[in-house]
């Protein structure tokens, strides 16, 4: 897996994969390459913690291993079990291959992420998984190591780059925290969103974007009940250019709403209040974005 | 990977690097963040990475091993601006003592206003709300005509009597009846506490789903044939029990007994979360989870800012919804409102967030420890607003009702609520059944017309 000698490289990398991070996330990602320490990335739905992930492996041309946590993950989800199957018909067969042996193992994600070498293992919304789970990652967090009662203990040879994400619907235990360094994604400015839309729709329009981000932007100071994030910044900037618009207008606007906010009393308080002069006052800020410096992907 | 990184010059961290480092983790404790020698040994490795030259590579190695959660960051951030504040990195051993006694930083367990209550001073402080209706509290005959706190089997909410009022409301500490009856609730709810299905299993003989696994290690014994087939079933997990507490100077007579309660739960519950409002939502769960009530008290105490003002229950949950329930602190939870149902803020507002509320909860219950003032109409506007969307309410005068309160609980973790929330549709309230044989037979339930119900509003 190719390193990342300095954090601009770093940057760059992410950059080619279309993933534009600022100089904190670039820093801590570039720390936990090094430190070869699991990195904890926190923030609001939509903000590219699991892109974050996807991207690094892409960038760094190693396989990306996923584990989904949720309520009742155990170490047969998440770790290895066992073919029962093919043990039966061992068993039947009178076969004299040991039933408890790597044979019969099958590997689930964490397994897998120690026995690929230097591969990027993105640990999902583990604040859905509970206690106990998390209790047990600590070790495989720690060493990088995993123990079998039937095989013994399997040590990576080279370990992976862990990111873990979450939505913080609880509390994770602090031993996890201090094994892990933390980072809370933000949502991006304006010019960092225009940067990132371009990036990641090139077929949109550098005006639709601006507008559409610059009206995005301002829907985040209106404490919605569920905030737009970018992933649906890029709906809906997409969702114009799929209706054939290169900018954006009200009757459009009003019709793809959905895309952009899930929550009926959002909808609702936003459409009360009239798109017409927030579009205007996207017009404006995206015409001063364009005029004053183009976004540079820098905040 | 592990290799130093060649593109800086190559140097361990040196002593005074190595000093410094320490001493930022030092004054990190000292304002009461968790920067444990863990973290600040990550914290000296990244050094060894970073181009120290630059400040914000610095920060944000900083930031990423001591800082584990967003709501340190504004602490964290002042710490950091002080500390390295107009300094490279050549600090003086002067840096081991910068910030750990400098008055002029106001750590996180300062700052707010004492509780009125709790205010040695505070004798003349007089709620705005509290003259008025207090004074209506005690002319409302319960029921049965009868006073609720003279009853000999009291509930705990029923035992502040209002003769109590006066000379409790200057005292700091519980007295030992109070203590008491804060223990039995909390022990009742304890016990009591609901459970849902996990979706873990544990082995059980009379289980409905084959065990695979174990299956096939009993076939080892029987040259696999499979002759004992093994079974599980779920597991059963507590659920979670959210409170959210209304502290305002209407209810000021309860705040304090309400949080023993509260403490109780939490400690012995980990799936409880309490927060407490007025005019703004604190969350009291860390606080209230030690071991030491008067502790828990002080803390609460220092977060609270805004103990005796004037309730706004809308805006208070509006809050709640925006950050907590946003993250799915009530998903799943029973979450119960202890409140008046005193609203000064706008009855719109609370009607959406109480349905909010509600479509998150698994079961909203709410607890009204005042008796109905059914004469007194506008003063529970708010109650009006809230009411369509509760699945039970509890009216918390009655000593039955709140011994009833327990044993409902403990049924609700896996009967869902029977709700209509078809659009605008009104939903009538049922209230609270109260289970026969709670604690004295002959202390048979109301009969339901009798009780305090939506229409009382």
């Amino acid at each position: 897996m190719p390193g990342f000698d300095t954090i601009d490289a770093l940057r760059g990398g992410l950059t080619r994969e279309r993933y534009l991070v600022d100089e904190g996330l670039a820093t801590v990602v570039f720390l936990a390459l090094r430190l070869k320490k699991p990195l904890l990335v926190e923030g609001e739905p939509g903000v590219g913690k699991t892109e974050l992930a996807k991207t690094l492996a892409a960038a760094t041309g190693a396989p990306l291993i996923r584990l989904q946590c949720y309520e009742g993950i155990d170490v047969h989800h998440a770790l290895y079990d066992w073919d029962y199957p093919r043990q039966l018909l061992q068993l039947r067969a009178g076969g004299s291959a040991p039933l408890y042996s790597m044979e019969f193992l099958v590997r689930r994600p964490l397994l897998e992420a120690l026995e690929q070498p230097g591969a990027v293992l993105l640990i999902d919304e583990l604040d859905r998984a509970d206690d106990e789970f998390e209790a047990f990652l600590l070790e495989f967090l720690s060493d990088f190591q995993v123990t079998i009662p039937e095989v013994g203990v399997i040590t990576a040879k080279e370990p992976p780059t862990v990111i873990i994400t979450s939505n913080r619907t609880r509390d994770l235990h602090e031993a996890l925290k201090r094994r892990c360094l933390y980072h809370w994604i933000d949502h991006p400015g304006l010019k960092r969103e225009v940067a990132i839309a371009r990036a990641r729709l090139p077929q949109v329009g550098e005006r639709l974007a601006a507008q559409v981000c610059a009206f995005v932007q301002d829907l985040r100071w209106l404490d919605l009940y569920r905030s737009p994030g970018v992933g649906e910044t890029l709906d809906w900037a997409e969702a114009f250019h799929v209706l054939g618009r290169d900018k954006i207008d009200s009757a459009t606007a009003d019709r793809t709403l959905g895309t952009l906010l899930k929550e009926r009393d959002d909808l609702e308080r936003v459409r009360q209040q009239g798109l017409d002069a927030r579009i205007q006052q996207a017009e404006e800020l995206a015409v001063k974005l364009q005029t004053h410096g183009g976004p540079d992907g820098r905040p | 990977m592990a290799a130093p990184n060649p593109n800086l010059p190559q140097r361990p961290p040196d002593q005074q690097i190595l000093a410094a480092a320490v001493a930022f983790a030092r004054s990190l404790r000292s304002y009461g963040m968790a920067a444990s020698v863990d973290s600040e040994l990550v914290f000296i490795r990244t050094l060894t990475e970073l181009d120290l030259r630059d400040r914000r590579q610095l920060y944000w190695a900083a930031h990423a091993t001591f800082v584990h959660n967003p709501d340190e960051r504004p602490v964290f951030d002042s710490i950091f601006e002080r500390f390295w504040e107009g300094q490279e990195l050549d600090l003086s051993a002067r840096a081991a003592e910068h910030g750990e006694d400098d008055a002029r930083m106001v750590g996180p367990a300062q700052g707010g206003e004492a509780l009125p209550q709790f205010r040695q001073e505070g004798k003349e402080q007089k709620p705005a709300l509290d003259g008025a209706p207090a004074k209506a509290t005690r002319d409302i005959n319960s029921p049965e005509g009868d006073d609720g706190a003279s009853n000999d089997q009291r509930g705990i909410l029923a035992a502040y009597s209002p003769a109590e009022q006066e000379s409790a409301k200057e005292k700091l500490e519980y007295g030992d009846d109070e203590l008491a009856a804060v223990r039995r609730l909390g022990e009742d709810i304890k016990r009591a506490a609901p459970r849902r299905r996990s979706r873990r299993t544990r082995p059980d003989r009379g289980g409905d789903r084959l065990d695979i696994r174990r299956t096939v290690r009993n076939c080892l014994e029987t040259d696999g044939e499979a002759l004992r087939l093994a079974y599980t079933s779920p597991r059963e997990r507590p659920r979670r029990l959210l409170f959210l507490c209304d502290v305002s100077g209407s209810m000021e007579r309860y705040s304090r007994v309400v949080l023993g309660s509260l403490k109780a739960i939490v400690s012995a519950n980990s799936k409880a979360e309490a927060f407490v409002f007025a005019t703004k939502l604190t969350r009291l769960t860390k606080a209230l989870d030690g071991r030491d009530l008067d502790r828990a008290l002080e803390k609460a105490r220092g977060s609270v800012s805004d103990w005796s003002g004037g309730t706004r229950i809308g805006s208070a949950f509006e809050e709640f919804n925006h950050t907590y329930g946003r993250r799915g602190f009530a998903r799943g939870a029973i979450v119960m409102v202890v409140s008046d149902g005193w609203d000064r803020g706008d009855p719109a507002v609370l009607t959406a967030e109480v349905r909010r509320l509600q479509l998150q909860a698994w079961r909203l219950v709410w607890i009204n420890p005042r008796p109905m003032l059914v004469d007194q109409q506008p003063l529970a506007i708010g109650m009006r607003a809230a009411m369509p969307y509760i699945d039970d309410f509890v009216p918390g005068h009655d000593p039955r009702a709140i011994a009833g309160l327990a044993p409902l609980v403990g049924g609700l973790g896996k009967q869902r609520p029977r709700r209509k929330l078809a659009s605008g549709e009104q939903l009538t309230v049922r209230p609270l059944p109260i289970h026969g044989n709670v604690q004295k037979p002959k202390d048979r339930p109301l009969p339901a017309n009798q009780w305090p119900s939506a229409a009382n509003y």
